[in-house]
């Protein structure tokens, strides 16, 4: 039977990738406008955000990124699939 | 350099100079992009933005830079090979 993930999987993704794609147009503002203060803020927002996202997606559908929390003390999950092409 | 309104055009477009004796037939008319960002410089802060969402869809942050590709070749297929 072929393994398929459950919607929120893909959902919980998706967000994920809205939230750090903001991050990262605000990172690259910020470079060249370190004073701005309203940014900054809306880059610790999102910042705090991005972190609540995986922390929810992590307990829910294993290791995100290479130095995540392995969340299971018997079994490597990192090594396990689906893998991002897969996904 | 500045322009508050949008008054710039995002594709400009000029006809190339066909002699006689050139032996591939005229291009007609030829396009290139002119994108928002050459016309705002600095950026100023506050710019309006798009909602996260929105952001990741079409590729920025702030709606100024926003610039969707539309072929412009396959759009005058039509008249002539331009």
């Amino acid at each position: 039977m072929v393994k398929t993930l459950p919607q929120e999987y893909y959902k919980q993704l998706e967000e994920i990738q809205v939230a750090d794609f903001v991050l990262i147009e605000l990172t690259l503002y910020l470079d060249t406008h370190p004073t701005d203060m309203q940014a900054i803020q809306q880059y610790n927002q999102y910042a705090h955000y991005s972190k609540q996202l995986k922390e929810k997606f992590e307990a829910a559908f294993g290791p995100l990124e290479q130095g995540s929390l392995n969340r299971t003390p018997e079994f490597w999950a990192w090594k396990s699939g689906p893998w991002p092409w897969q996904v | 350099m500045k322009s508050n309104p949008e008054t710039f055009t995002k594709v400009k477009s000029y006809v190339p100079f066909h002699g006689p004796c050139d032996p591939c037939p005229p291009i007609g008319r030829k396009y290139y992009s002119t994108p928002p960002n050459l016309y705002l410089g600095f950026q100023p802060p506050n710019l309006p933005q798009f909602s996260p969402a929105e952001a990741l869809k079409s590729g920025t942050l702030w709606a100024f830079f926003y610039d969707f590709y539309e072929n412009p070749y396959k759009k005058r297929a039509g008249k002539g090979n331009g």
